[in-house]
């Protein structure tokens, strides 16, 4: 039998190697990357010394590749990020639309859930790892130590932080005139918005919704794009008291609010027959009115230039249609 | 099956030398092609390694940091990760007497998979996310044999009260769990993925604090194997042979709910692993605890590297939760071994 004082030392022992391994971590992690002839500061507060326009890129998240395509570098794209190949790949992330125009093929695919696909990442062979936030934190801190891969993480906090991160894309590959020309772009659909937002004589009652089930509907609440964007679309959103992110409206909430407009996001297998089921669907004046509208989700839901040009424009269109300039 | 009276440390030895075989040719399998030749060459660190092949010096050296920084840091992880739910498999079987007892019965794992939904739904640690979600889910787990413990050396620490407070504790913690997604639902996906386990937060720092633990609390959990045999005829013929049954209870399920918690934390949830091994090694090496200890560590090492393989043989291009692999080995093996039972076998019937 093991004494007690045995166990009492295996314990402390057992303790001094976590410690020793914790030590052992962030002495690694402190060493971080050191080559590379420009430093600049992410969306996360980190500071990245990383090649002057690199050629060889991995992005991991479709709303960096809409900034990408837009400043005319998907040529440096080698990777982005994909679900398991056998369950899905680049098409669980990416819409067809964007795998057409982006011209994507599953040869860039990177695994980026449910587990992170470090091999394949390192068969790309980037330079620099461009990454949303949903890549989780430990696969890119991984990334940074173990391979020496500088990760730039963009994810704008608000929607004019989409101009922030161009401009960030601009100093990395050096493509000011474009990274100009498109700032100049969204600053203008903003500055539409708000205009059209002042002189609205009031802003109607509106559902997003990007999903349904039996229970009720998914929808954006505070704090997140989807809802940003439908407040400067002039749309007054049925969750935007809500407790949570993103909630589920229940069909009776949604039936008591009764929203003027409904905007349903289509894609990735979604349709307006898809939304038919909701609770309450064929009852809520929005829908006898015809005052629905499908959307692509990625208009709504992704952070990015396209969310401005494209998904600012339709919402405006849609909840003000006579006070568009 | 005779040979478990035969030679046991034999049999042990072959299984050491299958799992040499087995993280060698493991190395071989991943989600990136690399020839088996190269793969090999890289692996014994020769120079020239990608001579005959086409591939660019630089793709050659990524090749290198896959091999030794991304696949064998996975390999190894599946190789104590193993052991690890193998060996307190048995222990806990043979501390409660009961067959169907594995690392997961007592809730530890439910206790770590509330520290990972902590670190996941408030996104705690997130200047270190490698440190802070093992060490949170291992916290959790740690936590919740604590309070098996506090019940283990009270006067009501029977083997039933023990049982059945493990079953509760894992009922609690799994509303707590429920609360804790409903207040943020964004880490779902992540909680769902840890649950079903993974090998993808390897790497050499995390492999050496694992095998570091698992040295320790293995070689001490292997020398309780002549107590356990004696608890295994009941605890008055333990007690009249100076076993001071309660007291190696309490050590026991201590220095099980450690080595679990090691494997919790860096792995998630893997199951089967823990409740089939046990089974294997008392089908070919018999009941004695001394072998079934070590013998269970072992066979866990090669399963978990097995599924892993298997996985990567059915899906060669993807990563899957490992947890997956392991059901679809675990249950139906354990089914098999359940009816080919031998009679007269102290853990031998349900």
């Amino acid at each position: 039998m093991v004494p007690l004082a045995w166990l009492v030392v295996a314990i402390l022992i057992v303790s001094g190697i976590g410690i020793a391994g914790a030590a052992v971590y962030f002495a690694t992690t402190a060493s971080g990357a050191t080559s590379g002839n420009l430093t600049i500061t992410d969306d996360l507060g980190h500071r990245v010394t990383l090649p002057y326009d690199p050629a060889r890129v991995v992005v991991l998240g479709p709303s960096i590749m809409d900034s990408m395509y837009r400043l005319g570098l998907r040529s440096h794209v080698v990777g982005v990020d994909c679900y398991a190949p056998a369950f899905g790949g680049l098409s669980s992330d990416y819409s067809p639309d964007q795998i057409a125009r982006w011209n994507l093929s599953s040869s860039m695919c990177i695994q980026a859930e449910p587990t992170f696909d470090f091999e394949a990442l390192l068969a790309a062979t980037p330079q620099v790892v461009l990454a949303a936030t949903f890549v989780p934190a430990g696969a890119l801190q991984e990334i940074t130590d173990t391979f020496r891969i500088p990760v730039v993480v963009l994810q704008p906090p608000t929607l004019s932080g989409i101009e922030i991160d161009v401009s960030l894309l601009a100093r990395i590959f050096g493509v000011t005139a474009g990274a100009n020309a498109l700032n100049t772009q969204l600053a203008t659909e903003l500055y539409n918005a708000t205009v059209v937002g002042a002189n609205a004589s009031s802003f109607p009652t509106v559902l997003v919704t990007y999903y349904v089930d039996a229970n009720g509907y998914w929808t954006f609440g505070p704090g997140t794009f989807g809802q940003s964007l439908i407040e400067l679309a002039g749309g007054s959103s049925i969750a935007a008291n809500a407790a949570f992110e993103y909630p589920e409206l229940s069909g009776e909430q949604v039936l008591v609010a009764n929203p003027h407009y409904l905007v349903y996001a289509t894609g990735f297998g979604l349709n307006e027959s898809a939304y038919t089921s909701a609770p309450f669907w064929g009852q809520l004046s929005a829908v006898q009115s015809g005052n629905l509208t499908g959307m692509d989700s990625s208009w709504l839901t992704e952070a990015d230039p396209t969310m401005i040009l494209s998904g600012l424009p339709a919402l405006l269109a849609f909840f003000h249609p006579s006070s568009l300039p | 099956m005779r040979l478990r009276r035969s030679s046991p440390w034999a049999l042990l030895g072959a299984i050491v030398a299958i799992v040499a075989v087995a993280v060698t040719l493991s190395s071989f399998l991943g989600t990136v092609f690399i020839p088996p030749l190269t793969a090999l060459r890289l692996l014994l660190g020769l120079p020239n390694a990608c001579a005959g092949t086409s591939v660019s010096p630089d793709l050659c050296t990524r090749w290198g940091e896959i091999v030794w920084q991304a696949r064998l840091p996975e390999i190894v992880l599946a190789v104590i990760a193993g052991a690890a739910l193998g060996i307190s498999g048995a222990t806990l079987q043979g501390t409660f007497r009961n067959p169907l007892a594995d690392p997961f019965l007592l809730g530890i794992s439910s206790g770590g998979t509330i520290g990972a939904a902590i670190v996941f739904d408030f996104h705690v640690g997130q200047v270190a996310p490698d440190l802070f979600l093992p060490l949170f889910a291992f916290i959790g787990a740690i936590a919740t044999g604590v309070a098996i413990l506090a019940v283990a050396v009270s006067r009501y620490g029977t083997v039933e009260t023990l049982l059945l407070t493990g079953v509760a504790l894992a009922s609690l913690l799994s509303a707590v769990l429920a609360l804790l997604l409903l207040y943020n639902p964004s880490g779902s996906q992540q909680v769902s993925y840890w649950l079903l386990g993974s090998l993808g937060n390897a790497s050499w720092p995390v492999d050496g604090i694992a095998v570091g633990v698992l040295l320790i609390t293995g070689t001490l959990l292997s020398l309780f194997g002549r107590e356990l045999n004696l608890m295994q005829l009941g605890g008055d013929v333990a007690r009249s042979a100076g076993v001071d049954v309660r007291r190696v209870r309490i050590r026991l399920i201590l220095l099980a709910s450690l080595t679990t918690g090691v494997a919790v934390a860096f792995t998630g949830i893997i199951g089967f692993v823990g409740l089939v091994s046990p089974h294997v090694v008392r089908r070919i090496a018999g009941t004695d605890y001394r072998y079934v200890l070590p013998g269970s560590a072992l066979v866990g090492a090669v399963f978990l590297l097995g599924a892993r393989d298997f996985a990567l043989l059915v899906y060669p291009t993807s990563l899957l939760p490992i947890g997956i692999f392991t059901a679809f080995f675990g249950a139906p093996f354990f089914i098999y071994l359940l009816f080919r039972r031998r009679a007269g076998s102290p853990m031998g019937s349900l």
